[in-house]
C-alpha cells in the first residue's frame, strides 16, 4: 500500500451553533513533519486537533488522515494515531503500569511487543521506578509523560498533541520534548498545539491560529521575515517619568500597533515604517529607540486585526495609597489531609513590589494565595499581610487586600456596571463614595466605556479588566492576582500588565501567579514554586547569578536550573 | 467485538470500582436503607384508628358498645366528648379520625328490640382510611350486642396472602423499586465520569467500539447490581419474614434480567448527558419516580385512566413487580411470569441497542 499523506484537509470547518470555531481551511501535512499550531486560548486549536483525530466531525469540508476519511474511517484512524488531549487522560485509580497496559490492550498491541515497548517507554520517560504508583499520585510532569507513553505504545504513524507543555514544570517539559525528538527521528509525524512560543520554535512548520482562522503558515524563519523591522524597544534615561511621558506621544501615532510596558523599557510593534520615523522625531532626546529581533508573538500581535495602539490610563500618584507594610511569609504550610499543598514557604514583598509567583499547575500557588487572603487555614508558620495576620473571617484583613481569582468571580448574569456597583456595596461603599470608587477603578483599568450587555457576553480580555476593577474598588494595599492572564490574547495581556505595573508603582504590593514564565519579565522579583515548595526567590538578575546562569538567561532556563539544584523532585512530599 | 479489548475494559473498570470504596459502600448500604425505611413506613394496614365517642345515653349498654370499639384492634378510644362541638374540634385537629355518637334512649330501644340508631362520623380527608374505618365500624356495630342471623352468609377467603399483612405485599414490591433505583444510579455515573475527567477522549481516539465500551461497563456494574439483588432479597425474607411460596431460582433469574434492564437505563442516561449531576437527576426522574407511581407498587394500575396505563408500560418496573409478587406470594411458575419476562428481555435488548447507538464515538 503506498503511504498516504498523513493529513489532507480541504475546506475543513466547524461551527457550534452560531459560533464559528474553525473557519474552513486547507491544510496538508507531509510525512515526518512536525507542525505547531499556535494560538491563544479559544483560538480553535483543540477543535482543529479533535477533527484531525477523527473524534469530532467537521461541519464543513473534509479531512483525510493517513488516507482515511475522518467521518467514516475514524476507528481506522484511531488505530494508527496517538492523540493526547489537553486534560487528564489517565485513570487515577490505576497504577502507571495498569494505565499503560490498558492503553496497549485497547490498541491491539500484541503481548510480546507490549512487554518490549513498555519497558523501553517507561525507562525513557523516567517512570521505570514508579510502575506500581497510582496515577493520582504522580506529579503533573510525570502524568504528562505517562500520557505520552500511552499514546506511543502502539507506535503510531501520526501523533496529535494538545498543549503537552501546559501545567508542566520546565524540566519535565524538556524531557517530554526529548522524547518527541527521539520519535520524530524515527519518522513519526507530529501535530502539536501550543501556546508556548519556545515549543513552537521547535517545530518545522507553524500554523498561527486566531479566532478559527489561520493567520500565518510557514517555517519560523518565513514567519519572522514578515515582522522584521517592525519591532522596536524604547529605553529612557529616567525609566519611570521618561517613559510615562511617552505614552501621550504614542497614543497620537496611528500606526503603533501594540505597546508592551516592561520594567525599564517599552517594546513596540509598528504597522508601517512611518511610525518609526514619527517616533524618532517626536520623542525627547533622552529616549533611545532601537530596532530589535522580532519574536513569534510579535507576528501574532501584528496579524491580529484588532489594532489597539496605545491606550491611556488614569495616572496614579503615590497619594492614592497609604503607606503600609507589604507581605511577609514565614515557614507557611497548608495541608489537605496527607497532602502538603504548601510546604514551609518563606518570602517577603515590601510595599510597592510586583512579585511573580511562578510554577506549573499544582505547584501550590493558588493555595498559598488563598491562605494569605484568609480563605484557607494556615497549618504551620505565619504570615503578615498589610500588617495583619490572616485568620479566618478577618474583616480587617479583607479591607486591606484585593483578590482576583483564577476564574474571574464576576456575576455573569449582571451587566459590568451592575457588577461594579455590587462589589462596591459589598465593600461597604454606598452612594457618592461608591460612585467615586467606581469611577476611579474604571479609570485605572481603562474601562472608559462599559458595554451595556451581560458580563457573560463580554470578551475574556474585557472580563479580565472588569474583574481587576472590582478587586480595586476599596483601594487595597496588597493585591493578589491568580492567573489573571490565562485565556487572554497577547495584546490584552500587554495592556493588563501595564495597569499592574502602574498599581505597583503607586505603592501597592502586587502578587501575581502565572504559568506563562515569560511574564516574569514584568515583575520586580520572582518566587519559583514546585510541588508546594519555594525553590528560589529574588530578582531575576541575582537568581541568574546565584544559579550560575548568564545574565540574559530565560526564565525557563532559570526555573529548570532551580529545579535541578533542588534535586529532581518527582513527587510531592507526603506527610508521613 | 474483540476479546482482548473487552477484557482490558472489564479489568480496568473492575479495578476502578474496587478501588473506590465509597461507591461500593453506597451501592451496598443505600438499597438496605431504602428497604428498611419503606418496609416499615409503607404500611397499608388500617389499625388503631383514633376514636372519639359522644355518649348521650350513658347506660350499661352504651358503655358496652364503647368498650367493644376500644377492645377492637382497629380502633383506639382517644376521648369521650362532652358535647358535639367538642367532637367537631377534635376531628378538626386530627386528634380523632372517627367519631361515634350514641343518642339518648339507645339502651331502651335495644331492649324493646327496636332498631337503635348510632351515628358514625368519619374524617374523609384520607378516603382509603375513611372507607376502611367506616366498614370496620359497621362490623363492630352490626355484631352488637350479638351477631345476627342473615339470609345469606358470605365466607370470604383470602388467597395468597391469607394474613393480609401488607408487608408481604410491600417487600416484594420494594424489590422492583430498589433494583430500579440504585443500580442505574451507579452506572449513570460510570460513563459521565469519564466525560467529566476527559479520559473518554482517549477511548474515542482508540479502536474501542461503542459496543465494547458499553459491555465493558456493563459487566462489572451488572455484577455489583446482582450482589444488590441477593442482598435485598435475602434481607427482605430474613428480616421481614415474608413467606416465599414460589421458586427462589425463578425470582433470581428474573431479577437478573430486570437488573440488566435497569443497569442499561443508567448507561443510556450516561451516554446522553455531560455532567454527573445531570446524570443523577435524570436517572432519579426516569427510574425512581415511575417505579413508585407507575409500577403498581402502591396504586393498582388498572384503576388508572387508559392513557396513564399505556404510559406506565414504558417503564419495566411494572413487569418485574408482577413477577416478584407473583413468585413470592402466588407461587407463580415460569408459565405465569413468561409474558412479563419476555417484556423485560425485549426492553433490555432495546435499551442496549439504543445506548450503543447513542454512544457515538465523537466529542459532540
Amino acid at each position: 500500500m503506498p503511504a498516504a499523506e498523513p493529513i489532507v484537509a480541504e475546506g475543513l470547518g466547524r461551527h457550534f451553533g452560531d459560533k464559528i470555531a474553525i473557519d474552513p481551511l486547507d491544510v496538508s501535512v507531509d510525512r515526518g513533519q512536525r507542525v505547531g499550531i499556535v494560538g491563544a486560548d479559544g483560538a480553535g486549536k483543540t477543535t482543529l486537533l479533535q477533527m484531525l483525530a477523527g473524534i469530532l466531525d467537521p461541519t464543513e469540508g473534509e479531512c483525510r488522515v493517513l488516507g482515511f476519511d475522518t467521518r467514516q474511517g475514524a476507528k481506522r484512524i484511531a488505530a494508527r494515531i496517538g492523540y493526547m488531549s489537553q486534560g487528564f487522560t489517565l485513570y487515577d485509580r490505576l497504577s502507571v503500569k495498569e494505565n499503560l497496559t490498558f492503553a496497549a490492550r485497547i490498541r491491539d498491541v500484541p503481548d510480546k511487543l507490549y512487554r518490549e515497548r513498555s519497558e523501553q517507554l517507561l525507562s525513557m520517560a523516567g517512570l521505570g521506578r514508579f510502575t506500581d504508583r497510582p496515577a493520582a499520585k504522580l506529579s503533573g510532569g510525570m502524568r504528562k509523560k505517562l500520557s505520552l507513553c500511552t499514546n506511543l505504545v502502539h507506535e503510531p504513524e501520526l501523533l496529535i498533541l494538545d498543549e503537552p507543555g501546559l501545567g508542566v514544570d520546565p524540566l519535565s517539559r524538556r524531557h517530554l520534548w526529548a522524547m518527541l525528538d527521539r520519535f520524530q527521528a524515527q519518522g513519526i509525524t507530529t501535530v502539536v498545539a501550543t501556546s508556548y512560543m519556545d515549543e513552537a520554535e521547535r517545530c518545522d512548520r507553524i500554523l498561527l491560529l486566531e479566532q478559527g482562522r489561520v493567520l500565518a503558515d510557514g517555517t519560523l524563519e518565513e514567519l519572522l521575515r514578515d515582522v522584521a523591522g517592525r519591532v522596536f524597544t524604547v529605553h529612557a534615561e529616567n525609566a519611570g517619568r521618561g517613559l510615562r511621558e511617552l505614552s501621550g506621544i504614542l497614543a497620537k501615532i496611528e500606526s503603533v500597533h501594540s505597546v508592551q510596558w516592561l520594567p525599564d523599557h517599552l517594546r513596540l510593534v509598528v504597522k508601517t515604517d512611518i511610525a518609526k520615523n514619527r517616533l524618532s522625531e517626536s520623542s525627547p532626546k533622552s529616549l533611545h529607540v532601537a530596532a530589535v529581533e522580532p519574536r513569534l508573538e510579535d507576528l501574532f500581535v501584528l496579524r491580529t486585526e484588532r489594532m489597539t495602539g496605545e491606550q491611556q490610563f488614569l495616572e496614579l500618584s503615590r497619594q492614592d495609597r497609604g503607606k503600609g507594610e507589604g507581605l511577609g511569609v514565614n515557614g507557611l504550610s497548608v495541608r489537605f489531609g496527607h497532602f502538603k499543598a504548601v510546604d514551609r514557604v518563606s518570602f517577603d514583598a515590601p510595599a510597592g513590589e510586583l512579585l511573580a509567583l511562578l510554577g506549573p499547575n499544582g505547584a501550590g500557588k493558588t493555595t498559598l494565595i488563598r491562605a494569605l487572603c484568609g480563605l484557607v487555614a494556615i497549618d504551620e508558620g505565619s504570615a503578615r499581610v498589610a500588617g495583619l495576620s490572616p485568620g479566618a473571617g478577618s474583616a480587617a484583613l479583607r479591607r486591606q487586600i484585593g483578590y482576583m481569582s483564577q476564574r474571574f468571580s464576576l456575576y455573569l448574569e449582571l451587566t459590568p456596571s451592575e457588577n461594579l456597583r455590587f462589589f462596591a456595596n459589598a465593600y461597604g461603599l454606598a452612594g457618592g463614595a461608591a460612585r467615586t470608587a467606581i469611577d476611579w477603578a474604571r479609570g485605572v483599568t481603562g474601562l472608559t466605556d462599559l458595554p451595556d450587555k451581560l458580563t457573560r457576553d463580554l470578551s475574556n480580555a474585557l472580563r479580565q479588566r472588569l474583574a481587576l476593577a472590582c478587586s480595586l474598588l476599596h483601594r487595597p494595599r496588597v493585591l493578589f492576582l491568580d492567573e489573571p492572564t490565562s485565556g487572554v490574547d497577547p495584546v490584552a495581556r500587554y495592556r493588563f500588565w501595564r495597569v499592574i505595573r502602574e498599581l505597583a508603582a503607586s505603592g501597592m504590593t502586587v502578587v501575581v501567579t502565572t504559568h506563562y514564565l515569560e511574564e516574569a519579565a514584568y515583575c520586580d522579583r520572582l518566587a519559583l514554586m514546585l510541588d508546594g515548595r519555594l525553590l528560589a526567590h529574588g530578582g531575576r538578575a541575582s537568581l541568574n547569578h546565584s544559579l550560575g546562569l548568564d545574565a540574559g538567561a530565560t526564565v525557563e532556563a532559570l526555573f529548570t536550573a532551580a529545579i535541578e539544584q533542588a534535586g529532581t523532585a518527582n513527587s510531592r512530599a507526603l506527610v508521613p | 467485538m474483540k476479546g482482548h479489548r473487552l477484557r482490558a475494559l472489564v479489568i480496568k473498570e473492575s479495578r476502578e470500582l474496587i478501588r473506590d470504596p465509597i461507591t461500593v459502600a453506597l451501592a451496598v448500604i443505600m438499597p438496605l436503607i431504602m428497604l428498611f425505611l419503606f418496609g416499615y413506613a409503607v404500611n397499608l394496614d388500617v389499625e388503631r384508628v383514633a376514636l372519639g365517642i359522644y355518649d348521650l345515653d350513658n347506660t350499661p349498654a352504651s358503655r358496652a358498645l364503647t368498650a367493644r370499639f376500644d377492645s377492637s384492634r382497629y380502633f383506639q378510644l382517644q376521648q369521650k366528648s362532652a358535647d358535639l362541638h367538642d367532637l367537631d374540634s377534635a376531628m378538626q385537629s386530627s386528634t380523632i379520625k372517627m367519631g361515634v355518637v350514641i343518642p339518648a334512649g339507645f339502651a331502651r330501644q335495644l331492649l324493646r328490640d327496636e332498631s337503635a340508631p348510632v351515628q358514625v362520623i368519619v374524617d374523609g380527608g384520607y378516603p382509603v382510611l375513611a372507607r376502611l374505618a367506616s366498614a370496620y365500624a359497621e362490623a363492630v356495630i352490626g355484631n352488637f350486642p350479638a351477631p345476627r342471623q342473615a339470609a345469606i352468609r358470605v365466607r370470604a377467603r383470602v388467597w395468597f396472602n391469607p394474613s393480609l399483612r401488607s408487608v408481604n405485599f410491600v417487600v416484594p414490591g420494594l424489590f422492583a423499586v430498589i433494583l430500579m433505583a440504585f443500580p442505574p444510579l451507579l452506572t449513570a455515573l460510570a460513563i459521565v465520569r469519564e466525560k467529566e475527567t476527559g479520559t473518554i477522549e482517549q477511548i474515542y481516539a482508540s479502536p474501542v467500539t461503542s459496543g465494547e465500551f458499553i459491555v465493558g461497563k456493563l459487566v462489572p456494574y451488572g455484577l455489583v447490581a446482582f450482589l444488590e439483588i441477593l442482598m435485598v432479597i435475602a434481607v427482605g425474607f430474613a428480616w421481614f419474614q415474608v413467606p416465599m411460596t414460589g421458586s427462589p431460582a425463578l425470582l433470581l433469574v428474573s431479577a437478573f434480567v430486570y437488573v440488566l434492564t435497569t443497569v442499561g437505563i443508567g448507561l443510556l442516561v450516561s451516554s446522553l448527558v455531560r455532567t454527573q449531576l445531570a446524570a443523577m437527576l435524570i436517572t432519579l426522574i426516569v427510574t425512581l419516580m415511575p417505579s413508585f407511581l407507575f409500577s403498581g407498587f402502591l396504586f393498582p394500575l388498572f384503576t388508572m385512566p387508559l392513557g396513564l396505563q399505556l404510559y406506565s408500560r414504558l417503564f419495566p418496573a411494572g413487569d418485574f413487580m408482577e413477577i416478584s409478587r407473583g413468585v413470592v406470594l402466588k407461587s407463580a411458575g415460569l408459565e405465569a411470569v413468561m409474558p412479563h419476562l419476555v417484556m423485560l428481555i425485549i426492553y433490555t435488548v432495546l435499551i442496549f441497542i439504543f445506548a450503543a447507538w447513542r454512544m457515538r464515538q465523537k466529542v459532540v
